[in-house]
């Protein structure tokens, strides 16, 4: 692949930039952060002098925490399921070979992309809202006389949570679809296979990559989700991310808010493992 | 699942993808003081006042700033990189790779607090826009990698050997060759770039300084206590601003952005 040989340190200087902001700007803050995990709080200050171990203690002495680290996996295991449900059929839909108005379905798929989240989110408060158009066309209707609890809620959190990263969930499934060669399935129903075996046992199958990749990149966003349940779950329903952010920007516990972050990140990094190995994962980036 | 019956469903994920961007533009037109439905009337009124909101309109100039220095910055060294990975890495290719997605792949807000820590441990902090502007430029560098290397894809060695043979000096085959090859790719990128900048929350909000609040911080700071359809306002006109420069890129300059 490369023109002649690569000589000299020419060619390295193409990389030196973009390397080095990656070592500096993104690396050392990582070891960094884990360093101030174990920092001593600080009296006035964001963090004191020494190291100790009291705030993964503080986290593990405090249910209110684990509960919250347990609710916030809960959401996004609900979340990355509705997301593998619902966006399963449109990912099928968008790879058949004789879809019209493909590139319009498509660029609806992406349309959420181009939007930032606190307008989407901020949308989904109009519709979700004790006074929001959901509640009010029901109540007008005379089919409810209580507004439904939408907003301020697990459920409310993950509605919009679906609707931020389905795209992320169709994507990859597409992607992993569009890789299957269709003569696969034409065999298999040649040979007898009604079209639900030949989707079972070729389809699904082969579509695992893409389903793989969708559920990882949905679960861990879910987790690290900031503006979505902020604004949707209001004070009454905190995720970890919000708990840890909240911490940080409103009373500066840097060395508590980091292991919060960590704990959430490892708890994360854990499960998305074990799900790589109870589902076979070929690990691959991209 | 039948073919009708699959088109309908789908039909209705499209409308549930859709329903909070319209909803939202919708309720930027609403007359009355309050966002209620139906509306009362259409206005433009709350369009009036976000363009008098000082605080909104400095919001705005400082986020199509923060975008613009993020664009060049990442476009530069993320088209350098790009060039590496394709032209001259070989065994290090994957871990170029996977060094270059990685700021794609790690937490946002993970990214952002580490951030945060790291800007005052080495003196930078927050008074200025220098963080925040490094936090956009980590996170766009992907989009910049992704559309160059696959505008790459396509390149034949050959056709640079073949400019060599014939006496082309370096630069003269860059310009005639690799240019125009690799051309829609960081045009592309750039603008996605840019996109993607203009809409940064988590990294923004963690390393704002005084008075460097981007437009989606101060939407979001708007929002934790007001309930007029001004935000709406300001939501619909940061959707059309994005919507054109997607809609000049694909459709005036032809180009197909690769997301992934």
């Amino acid at each position: 692949m490369s023109p002649g040989k690569t000589k000299g340190i020419g060619p390295y200087l193409l990389i030196a930039p973009a390397g080095l902001l990656l070592a500096v700007f993104l690396v050392l803050p990582y070891l960094n952060i884990g360093v101030m995990s174990f920092r001593v709080p600080g009296q006035g200050t964001p963090y004191g002098e020494g190291f100790t171990l009291v705030n993964y203690a503080r986290f593990f002495a405090d249910s209110f925490y684990i509960w919250q680290v347990v609710n916030t996996l809960w959401i996004g295991f609900l979340t990355t399921a509705i997301c593998l449900v619902i966006g399963f059929p449109v990912a099928w839909q968008l790879t058949r070979p004789n879809m019209r108005f493909r590139g319009l379905a498509y660029g609806l798929v992406l349309s959420p992309l181009l939007v930032g989240i606190v307008i989407r989110s901020y949308g989904w408060t109009i519709l979700l809202g004790n006074n929001g158009l959901i509640n009010r066309t029901l109540t007008n209707m005379g089919l409810i006389d209580s507004p439904l609890p939408l907003m301020y809620n697990a459920l409310g959190i993950i509605i919009a949570l679906v609707h931020v990263f389905l795209p992320f969930m169709i994507l990859p499934i597409m992607n992993g679809i569009q890789g299957i060669d269709p003569s696969l399935e034409a065999a298999a129903r040649s040979l007898g296979a009604s079209r639900t075996t030949a989707f079972r046992r070729i389809v699904l199958p082969l579509s695992m990559p893409g389903i793989q990749a969708g559920c990882i990149l949905v679960f861990v966003l879910s987790l690290s989700a900031y503006v979505t349940p902020s604004l949707i779950g209001g004070l009454k329903v905190k995720t970890m991310a919000v708990t840890v952010v909240d911490a940080l920007i409103d009373t500066f516990q840097w060395p508590f808010g980091s292991a919060l972050a960590l704990m959430l990140s490892v708890t994360g990094a854990v499960i998305v493992v074990i799900f790589g190995r109870m589902t076979r994962m070929k690990w691959k980036v991209a | 699942m039948s073919r009708p019956f699959l088109t309908g469903y789908c039909l209705l994920i499209y409308a549930f993808l859709l329903a909070p961007i319209l909803v939202v533009v919708g309720a930027s037109f609403n007359a009355g003081a309050f966002l209620t439905f139906p509306p009362q009337g259409l206005s433009f009124r709350w369009y009036i006042t976000f363009f008098n909101n000082e605080v909104f309109m400095r919001a705005i100039r400082t986020s199509l700033w923060v975008a613009f220095v993020t664009m060049i910055i990442s476009g530069v060294i993320g088209t350098m990189a790009a060039l590496f990975h394709v032209l001259h890495a070989r065994r290090s290719k994957d871990v170029v790779r996977i060094a270059m997605l990685a700021p794609l792949l790690l937490p946002e807000v993970l990214t952002a607090i580490s951030l945060l820590f790291f800007v005052y441990a080495i003196g930078i902090g927050t008074q200025n826009m220098v963080g925040m502007i490094i936090g956009h430029v980590l996170i766009t560098l992907p989009f910049v990698f992704i559309n160059v290397s696959a505008s790459l894809e396509s390149f034949d060695p050959s056709w640079d050997m073949a400019a060599r043979s014939l006496g082309a000096p370096k630069l003269v085959r860059f310009r005639r060759i690799m240019l125009p090859m690799i051309k829609s790719g960081v045009i592309g990128g750039c603008l996605f770039a840019f996109i993607i900048s203009f809409d940064i929350f988590t990294i923004s909000f963690m390393l704002k300084g005084v008075g460097t609040s981007t437009l989606p911080i101060q939407l979001f700071d708007y929002l934790r206590t007001n309930f007029t359809p001004e935000a709406a306002a300001v939501s619909t006109v940061s959707i059309v601003l994005t919507l054109t420069v997607v809609i000049i890129s694909e459709k005036v300059l032809g180009l197909r952005i690769h997301r992934f």
